[in-house]
Order: C-alpha cells, then sequence, then structure tokens
C-alpha cells in the first residue's frame, strides 16, 4: 500500500475572471519511507499539489489516497483529522504558535490528540533532544534563530508520529549551513523512524538530499526520477 | 490649505481601509449617540410637563401674597385689589396673563359626605388665560362671570361627595371675625385634572360671590402671574416685586413648589452626566479603535515621516480619522433620536403606572421633547471630549522615528 | 486544558493595551452598574419601609368598597375585638385599628377641615412611626381620654400649643350631628407638609364615643417584620377573618399603588440606561475581539493545518474573551464594592436631594451598604454580553479555509 496515490488530480483557482490552472491531470504514487523532492519554480504546482496531498485543498477533479484511505472527498472536518493525526507539516515560515514556548508547540498538538499530560512531556523532551533543542525547550519562538525555529516546526511535525512529513520550501529563510543542517535532521529521521516525506522546494542544496525529484511545470509532471541522494 | 485637503482625504481613505472595524465603531457611537438624546428627551418632557402643569395648577409663574399668608393661609391674611404701581406692572409688557383669587380653607359638605377643601374665588375671564381649571372642566360649564352663583369642583371630589352637576352643595368657611361664613351652591362644572390630587383638593366659585360669603369686601388673597416662560423668571419676579412694595410677598413658582423647582436643577445636571457616562462607555472603544489604527500603519507612518512629513501633520490625520469617526456616527445617532422622537410625540401611554407617576409629580402620558439646546450640547460634548480622547493616540503616532517604525515587523 | 488556557491568556497580553482599554470599558460600566444598582435597591427599600411606616402598615382589613370610597358607614363591626383576635391568630402585637371621619376643627381663632384618625395608644406605636415623632407633649395614653395630637403646620395655622382646647364638629357613622372638645396634649413633626396639616389622632375609644361608631372602626392596620413576609400573612388573615363576614385584606401595594409602580417607573428607565452601557461594552469588545482574530489569520491558518477543527478555534477565541471578561467582573465588582464603602462611610446626597427625599420619605443622606445581588446583577449583564459578543468573531472562523488563510498578510 502506498503513502500516497494521485490519479488524474486537477485544480483549477479563479482569480475574478481569469482562470488559473494549479494542477493538471496530475498521477503520482509515493511509497512509505521515500524522501521526495517535488521540484519547480515559483507558481509551477508544488505547492498545491502538496496541499492536496496534504488534505488541506480539495481538487476538481481526480482521486487522492493517503495510506489506502480515500481523501479527496472526506468532510472538512474529517480532514482536519486526517491531519492531526497523521501528517505533519512543515512551512516555509510563522510555523510556531508565536506565545508558546518551544515545548508547549511541540505539546499542544499531542494536547488536541489527547495524549496525557505526562506523555506528552516525556515525548517533547525526546524529540526535542532528538533535533538538537534540548535545553532550549522553555524558549518562546522570538527568542530563537530562524534554524531553530525550524526545529521546532519538525519537532512538533514528528512528535505525533504521523505517516508523512510534508514540507513546503522548509529552507528557503535559512543561511546554507543551517539548511544543510535542516536537511540532515529530515534525511535522519527518516532513516530512524521511516517517515516518509514530501518536500517542495525549488533550491538546489535541497535537492541534492532527495532520493527521488519529480520535477512539476504548470501545473503537470514533466519528469519523475530516482537519484543516488548525497 | 493644500495639506489640510490631503490629510482629510488620507483620513478620509484611511476611515475604510477597515471598513468592518470602522462600522462597528459607528453603530456603538450612533447607539450612543441615539441613547443620550432619547433618553434626555423623554427626561426633559417628563419634567417640562410636570413645570408646565404645575405652573398651570399653582397657577402662574409668580404670585404676589400677603407677607403674612404662605405660614397661615387665612382669610385675614389679605391684600388689596391690584391699584396704582401694582397694577401698572401687572399690564406691563413682561406679563402675558394675570388673575386676582380668594383662596382660603373651607369645608364643602354634600347631602352624605364632607371634606375640607381650598376654596378659590375666581375672575373667569382673567382666569382663562392663566389656570388650567377652565379647560379642565369637561362636564358642564365653567363660571360665568365673577358674580356667577355656581360651583366648580373636581371630579374626584364630586365622587367622594357623592354629588354631581346640578346638585346642591354647602361651602363654610371663616371671616375675618371668626364667625362661620358659609353658603350653599349648585355644582355647574365638574373638572378633569392630569393630577388627581387636584380634584380633591381644590373647588371654584365666582369672585365676587367669594368676597361676599366671605364678608372680605374688595380683598384678594393671591394675585397670580404668567410670564414668557418657566425658566427665565427673574426679570418677571423683580419688576412685580419692585411695584409691590416691601409688605407683600412676591414668590416664583419654583419657591411656592420646592420639589418642582429643583426636579428641574436636578434634571439639568443628570441630563449632562448621562451623556458624559454614555460617552466614557464609548471613549474606550474610540481610544482602541484609534490605537489599532495606528499600530497597523506603523510602517508606513514611518514612510511618511521619512519622505519628509512633519509630525504635526501626523497627528493632525489622526485626529481627523477621530473627528470623521465622530461626526458619521453623530449624524447617524442624531438622525436616530429625531426618527424615534417624532412618532412618540403624541405621548407615550404609561397609565400602568399612573399613580406612581403622580407620586414624582408627573402624568400617565410621557411627551418626549428633543430641545435644541441638549442635541447640541450632546454633539459638542461627544466632538470635544472626542478629539480629547484621540490626542494620546495621535501623539504617540506623530512621535515615531522614521527608522525604527519603518523597520518594525 | 492546561495548555489551551495558557494559550488564551497568553493571547490577550499580545496587544496589552488593547486588551486593557477593552477591560477598562467593561470596568467603568461594572462600577457603575454595581454603584447605581446598590443605590436604587438600598433606596427602593427605604422608600417603601418609611412610607408604609408611616401610615399605611403593610396589610389592612378593611369593609369592602372603603379602600376606594372612604365612607362612614363602610365600617368593620366588633373591630376591636377582631384585633385581638388576630393578634392571637397571627401571633404578633403589631396589629392596631384605626376609625376615620372628616371633621372641622376649631381653635380660637381658626377653623379647618381635617381628617379626624381614632387610634389604639397601646397598638398604634407598634404599626405606625407616627407616636414616634411626637415632638412637643406625648402621644394620648387611655383609649378614651378627650385627648389629640396634632401636626407642627397644623397647629400653626391653627394657632395653638398643647394644651390648647379644640373642637371637633362633624357627622357620626348614621349621620347626625358629632361634636366634642379636645384637649391637645402632643404635637408631631413627620417633616412632610402634607402629613402635618391635614389630620389629627384622638383615642379610638373616644372616637367611637363621638362620632356614634358604636363597637365599629374602619381599618385594621397590621405590620409584619419583613416586606418579604406579607403575602403570608395577607393569607394568614384572610383565613383569620370571621367566616361569613364580607371584610377584605388588602396589601400594601393595593393600599398605595403609587408606591410600587413609582419604582417600577424609575427602575424601568434605569434598566434603559443600564442596557445602553451593556450594548456599548459589548460593541467594545466585538470590535476588539475582531480584530485581534482578524491579525491572527495566518498563524490559524498554519494552526488549522495541524489538524484542529475551526470549532475548536471557536472556543478558543471565546475562552480568551471570557477571561477578558473575567477581569472586567472582577476588577468592576472589587472597585464598585469599594466605592460603595466608601460612599457608605460618608454618605451620598445631590443637589436638590432633600425637596426629592421629603416627598418620598427618605432621609437626607443615604447610606449605601454592600449586598449581593445588586453587587453581582450587573457585572454579570455585562459578562454575558461580552461573551455573546465574541460568538460572532468565533463563528465566522467556520469559514476560514487554512490554505487562504496562510496567504494572509
Amino acid at each position: 500500500m502506498s503513502a500516497v496515490r494521485c490519479v488524474g488530480v486537477s485544480r483549477i483557482f479563479k482569480q475574478g475572471d481569469l482562470e488559473v490552472t494549479g494542477l493538471d491531470n496530475v498521477s503520482v504514487e509515493i511509497e512509505p519511507a521515500e524522501f521526495v523532492c517535488l521540484v519547480a519554480p515559483s507558481g509551477g504546482g508544488k505547492t498545491t499539489l502538496l496541499n492536496a496531498i496534504g488534505g488541506l485543498d480539495k481538487p476538481d477533479a481526480g482521486e487522492i489516497w493517503v495510506a489506502g484511505k480515500r481523501i479527496d472527498n472526506l468532510s472538512k472536518s474529517d480532514l482536519a483529522e486526517m491531519r492531526l493525526n497523521n501528517i505533519g507539516f512543515v512551512f516555509q515560515a510563522y510555523n510556531l504558535i508565536p506565545v508558546l514556548t518551544a515545548r508547549e508547540n511541540v505539546e499542544f498538538v499531542m494536547q488536541v490528540q489527547g495524549v496525557r499530560a505526562d506523555e506528552r512531556r516525556r515525548r517533547s523532551d525526546a524529540i526535542l533532544a532528538e533535533v538538537g533543542l534540548k535545553g532550549l525547550e522553555d524558549r518562546r519562538p522570538a527568542k530563537m534563530s530562524g534554524g531553530q525555529q525550524q526545529r521546532v516546526a519538525v519537532a512538533r511535525a514528528i512528535v505525533s508520529q504521523p505517516a508523512m512529513v510534508l514540507a513546503d520550501e522548509p529552507t528557503a529563510n535559512l543561511d546554507s549551513h543551517t539548511a544543510e543542517q535542516l536537511m540532515e535532521l529530515f534525511v535522519s529521521l527518516n532513516e530512524k523512524h521511516g517517515t516518509t516525506f514530501v518536500i517542495a522546494t525549488h533550491d538546489q542544496r535541497v535537492m541534492a538530499y532527495a532520493k527521488r525529484i519529480v520535477r512539476m511545470l504548470d501545473g503537470q509532471i514533466v519528469e519523475d526520477v530516482r537519484q543516488q541522494a548525497a | 490649505m493644500r495639506t489640510a485637503a490631503v490629510v482629510a482625504r488620507l483620513a478620509w481613505r484611511n476611515l475604510w481601509r477597515n471598513h468592518r472595524r470602522t462600522i462597528i465603531m459607528l453603530a456603538a457611537i450612533a447607539i450612543g449617540v441615539w441613547a443620550m438624546m432619547f433618553m434626555t428627551a423623554l427626561m426633559r418632557g417628563m419634567v417640562n410637563d410636570m413645570v408646565r402643569d404645575a405652573v398651570k395648577s399653582l397657577p402662574g409663574h409668580v404670585q404676589v401674597h400677603n407677607a403674612g399668608y404662605r405660614d397661615d393661609p387665612s382669610v385675614v391674611n389679605s391684600l388689596e385689589m391690584p391699584s396704582g404701581e401694582l397694577l401698572a406692572a401687572l399690564n406691563g409688557p413682561e406679563v402675558t396673563a394675570w388673575a386676582p383669587r380668594v383662596r382660603v380653607p373651607a369645608v364643602i359638605s354634600s347631602e352624605r359626605e364632607s371634606r375640607g377643601v381650598t376654596l378659590i374665588g375666581v375672575d373667569p375671564a382673567m382666569e382663562r388665560d392663566i389656570s388650567f381649571v377652565t379647560d379642565a372642566t369637561t362636564t358642564g360649564r365653567f363660571l360665568e362671570g365673577s358674580a356667577d352663583s355656581g360651583l366648580i369642583i373636581g371630579a374626584k371630589l364630586a365622587d367622594t361627595l357623592d354629588t354631581e352637576l346640578g346638585k346642591r352643595v354647602v361651602l363654610m368657611s371663616q371671616d375675618p371675625d371668626n364667625e362661620i361664613a358659609d353658603r350653599g351652591f349648585r355644582v355647574v362644572g365638574i373638572f378633569d385634572a392630569k393630577v388627581q390630587n387636584l380634584e380633591e383638593a381644590f373647588v371654584f366659585i365666582g369672585l365676587t360671590t367669594a368676597q361676599k360669603m366671605l364678608r372680605i369686601d374688595r380683598q384678594i388673597h393671591e394675585i397670580a402671574i404668567a410670564g414668557s416662560g418657566f425658566r427665565d423668571v427673574a426679570p418677571l419676579e423683580n419688576s412685580i416685586a419692585a411695584a409691590a412694595g416691601p409688605e407683600l410677598s412676591v414668590l416664583p413658582w419654583f419657591e411656592l413648589d420646592a420639589y418642582l423647582g429643583t426636579m428641574l436643577g436636578v434634571m439639568d445636571g443628570f441630563v449632562l452626566v448621562w451623556i458624559v457616562v454614555v460617552f466614557l462607555a464609548l471613549s474606550f472603544g474610540l481610544v482602541n479603535t484609534l490605537v489599532m489604527a495606528v499600530f497597523e500603519r506603523v510602517r508606513e507612518i514611518g514612510l511618511m515621516l521619512a519622505l519628509g512629513m512633519k509630525p504635526y501633520v501626523i497627528l493632525s490625520q489622526i485626529i481627523v480619522e477621530s473627528i470623521l469617526l465622530l461626526l458619521i456616527g453623530l449624524l447617524i445617532g442624531n438622525l436616530l433620536a429625531w426618527a424615534t422622537v417624532i412618532p412618540l410625540q403624541d405621548g407615550i401611554d404609561v397609565s400602568m403606572v399612573a399613580e406612581g407617576m403622580e407620586m414624582f409629580g408627573a402624568s400617565a402620558v410621557l411627551y418626549p421633547e428633543l430641545l435644541l439646546d441638549d442635541v447640541i450640547m450632546a454633539n459638542v460634548i461627544v466632538v470635544v471630549l472626542g478629539i480629547v480622547a484621540s490626542l494620546s493616540p495621535a501623539w504617540r503616532a506623530s512621535r515615531y522615528q522614521p527608522i525604527e517604525a519603518i523597520t518594525k515587523a | 486544558m492546561g495548555i489551551t488556557l495558557r494559550l488564551a491568556w497568553r493571547n490577550l497580553w499580545r496587544q496589552p493595551r488593547r486588551t486593557w482599554l477593552t477591560a477598562g470599558a467593561m470596568i467603568f460600566s461594572n462600577v457603575i452598574l454595581v454603584f447605581m444598582v446598590s443605590l436604587q435597591f438600598g433606596m427602593y427599600g427605604m422608600m417603601i419601609d418609611n412610607t408604609l411606616a408611616v401610615f399605611t402598615g403593610h396589610l389592612q382589613v378593611q369593609a369592602p368598597g372603603y379602600i376606594d370610597d372612604k365612607k362612614m358607614r363602610q365600617s368593620i363591626p366588633d373591630a376591636v375585638a377582631l384585633g385581638e383576635s388576630l393578634r392571637q391568630g397571627l401571633g404578633i402585637d403589631t396589629v392596631a385599628v384605626r376609625a376615620s371621619a372628616f371633621a372641622l376643627a376649631s381653635s380660637e381663632e381658626r377653623s379647618f377641615g381635617v381628617q379626624v384618625v381614632g387610634i389604639q395608644p397601646d397598638y398604634e406605636p407598634r404599626v405606625s412611626s407616627l407616636p414616634g415623632l411626637v415632638t412637643a407633649g406625648r402621644y394620648p395614653d387611655s383609649n378614651d381620654a378627650l385627648e389629640a395630637i396634632v401636626g407642627t403646620v397644623l397647629a400653626r395655622n391653627l394657632k395653638v400649643d398643647v394644651g390648647d382646647e379644640l373642637t371637633l364638629i362633624g357627622s357620626g357613622r348614621d349621620g347626625s350631628f358629632a361634636a366634642s372638645i379636645v384637649i391637645i396634649s402632643g404635637i408631631f413633626d413627620s417633616g412632610m407638609a402634607d402629613i402635618d396639616r391635614s389630620f389629627i389622632q384622638i383615642p379610638l375609644g373616644t372616637f367611637q364615643d363621638v362620632f356614634f361608631m358604636e363597637s365599629a372602626a374602619h381599618e385594621i392596620v397590621i405590620k409584619t417584620a419583613d416586606l418579604s413576609l406579607v403575602d403570608g400573612v395577607v393569607a394568614q388573615t384572610e383565613s383569620l377573618v370571621p367566616a361569613g363576614s364580607d371584610l377584605v385584606v388588602h396589601d400594601w401595594d393595593a393600599l398605595n399603588p403609587g408606591l410600587k409602580q413609582a419604582i417600577q417607573a424609575d427602575l424601568a428607565g434605569a434598566w434603559f440606561m443600564y442596557g445602553i452601557l451593556v450594548i456599548l461594552v459589548a460593541f467594545s469588545v466585538l470590535n476588539t475581539v475582531l480584530m485581534s482574530v482578524l491579525e491572527r489569520t495566518r498563524e490559524f491558518g498554519i494552526v488549522m493545518s495541524l489538524g484542529l477543527t475551526p470549532g475548536r478555534l471557536g472556543r478558543l477565541v471565546m475562552l480568551e474573551t471570557s477571561l477578558m471578561g473575567i477581569i472586567g467582573f472582577v476588577f468592576g465588582i472589587l472597585i464598585g464594592a469599594g466605592l460603595i464603602v466608601y460612599v457608605g462611610i460618608n454618605g451620598f446626597s445631590y443637589p436638590g436631594m432633600d425637596e426629592m427625599a421629603d416627598r418620598f420619605n427618605m432621609p437626607e443622606r443615604i447610606y449605601p451598604t454592600v449586598q449581593m445581588l445588586p453587587l453581582l446583577l450587573g457585572p454579570t449583564i455585562v459578562f454575558v454580553g461580552t461573551v455573546l459578543a465574541s460568538l460572532y468573531p468565533a463563528a465566522r472562523l467556520n469559514w476560514l479555509e487554512p490554505v487562504q488563510a496562510m496567504r494572509a498578510a
């Protein structure tokens, strides 16, 4: 059973009178524990595809299957539940709730899932240590560097043991060194926990880490290549 | 002047950047202003009505008595019919109407019952212009001359005495020698008063008839005088007092009825307090709106300052924004007030609490009165205090340093 | 719940000035509400108690029709005996029998029509405050003495003092001629001109003699320990009245309808004003919450991408507003209570209050106290209004789409 399966997915945006094609009859399959990069120039459709896979945006046509379950016809609240339990998101910026500390940001989702306080504590401590932020648990995002903030976002994405982590240009605001560190973290998590990673990017440095690159242009997949990671 | 035009246009556009917030604020101001005026109109109407009714039943804006009459309202404390200087003053320009009266305590008896009342001897022609009773006589007729031998009685009293139109009653009082003075009368008219007390307390007969009955020749006890309005009575009072001389007491209505006099003053104070309280409740929201508006535009303000606009222009822009907000809200509020008061001008029926209103001295129908003075006061207070309230956020906005402002996240 | 609560609280303080200004609006309104409502409750209670204490009592037993017509022949047979049996049956001694007639009272120099009230000297002081207001001389002390007490204004008008004689002339119950001479044993001063000028009290035994009442009287006045007990006592009294007689029991509201109505009228006006304050606060809250939600649109979008439902977000917003409401509630009550305590020490009055106080049997300064209901009533309504105001912004979140939200500025 694949982690993600898209069959003939299309998404069209209306801007006033204009119609903009987001996705055009996209079909792709991603296996569990894969480390995939979606690559496209701006507006190419990578974010749209990511949003569709993550249940954030409903396609206008086609089918999407996540972990063997069809998601394109789910209700909004069912989609929310799916995201809560099965998917971790990491965005380019503004990932965290500014008034909560790193630990509280990580624990927030667990609390919504109903995890008990002591269990939450144990897991947040563990995951923050794993992403290399031991000692910074009680800091607020404003008092952290960009790289550290992204690490907290990753920790939060991973802590509820999702099937998949979807990252949308996670390194866009980071300098090279920090970007590398973040990508190394992704890779290690992917290898250690077997979590599927799908990363949308047009950053060359990121692509170097990918084991599979899916290129898109104007909403269509133009290339789908497996390669040796660096 | 060019700056003023730019400032005004910017202020106007900025107001509508966040139209939801502006509309909510406008709604709040409109409701507040409406409430200010509506309540004020109701209270004013009630009190003005009370005073006008009192003045009609006292009657008059000013009354003249024998100096000892107020303490001892007896037949001996009388005065002469006005002549000479006093008569001239009474016919002067400040007096719109005046009436002489005999006024003594008496006992009225029907076949079955007796009651204590105040007997009032009047000259119907002069009384008509100054007191309520001629118009209030709904059954039968009013007296036709000072020598009329009929008697006018209140509806409630007629009820209590078990008497009616055409029946005979006996009035009994004292003459100046402390002898009984009594006489029989036929009831020729029955009056209805807004305040029921009046119906039980007063009976009216002809002036000359009263003088004959009490054996007091050409003496009277009271001169009731009406001027132009109940608010500014002092000139009237002074001119009458000057002409009346030191032996007579000349008193304005608010001293004759202390309760009402103070009611008027209390109401003035109350209206002011109410307007200020409503405004203060609004002011929190107003300041909040301005603070938020400024906060959202920090970068832009920094940009303007960097481009060379002077701080006072920023200050005035915020203040103009505030003024615009207030003016629009005031406009809507004023219109709402006007629109709600007009249909109610025929009176709001509160007869459910009629006896309660009587305790206050008010009638069972409320007539709201939206006075120009009150409207102006409310509007001015809102604008002035509104400007004061907006000074703080405006001042802070003008103090921003350009670089800090532009780089604020 | 823990993190959500922390989150809600901290969200409030992202914009401290905005939160404090909004809470300020709540606190301001709450202080006014707490103060005014406490004042009103205190005043109304006093007004009722004082007015009833003078004369009306809490309930009365009367012959049918007496309450409207007050005719001599509408009397209670064997009244004194009935009074005694009521005392036994109800187990209280605050029961007094009275009779009432109209008469001409003549002193040496003057005559006035007055109401003559026959009272039981042993029991009247227990139901009325008037005996306690005797300032000169003393209250009559035996049931058949030829004594009377007179109000100060009447005494002045009649030119009499303690020890002087008064001649009373009127009609008895059967219509025959009634007359007597009484000695003034005391003079009372209630401070209310109307009362001090219109009646005299003589012992009931004397009254029944003079006015040919035999054993009848007109009113049995009962005073209860507390206003809240009146309904129960009315029911009890009705059951104790001899079967087959057509005597009626009236409670104080029927006896003095103006009292409750005056309070209702005043309350109605007050509720209107308080309602406006609550509405204005609600607007302020609406604006604030709307703004705070709008500026977090992107954040909400991200949080929704984590899997939170809009419903949960809505609850978060309402929780934030409730916390703010609690701040307004607590501080409003504290400051309001403090204000009451402060004023309670020094007394509260405003210019013009003494004349109004006169009319409503109120003391000239009021000393309010802190009581639970008035303390909590206003702030609770404000709190409810606050939470309601947050419904709209919270509900709006249901239409939030994560993707669009994240694109927001």
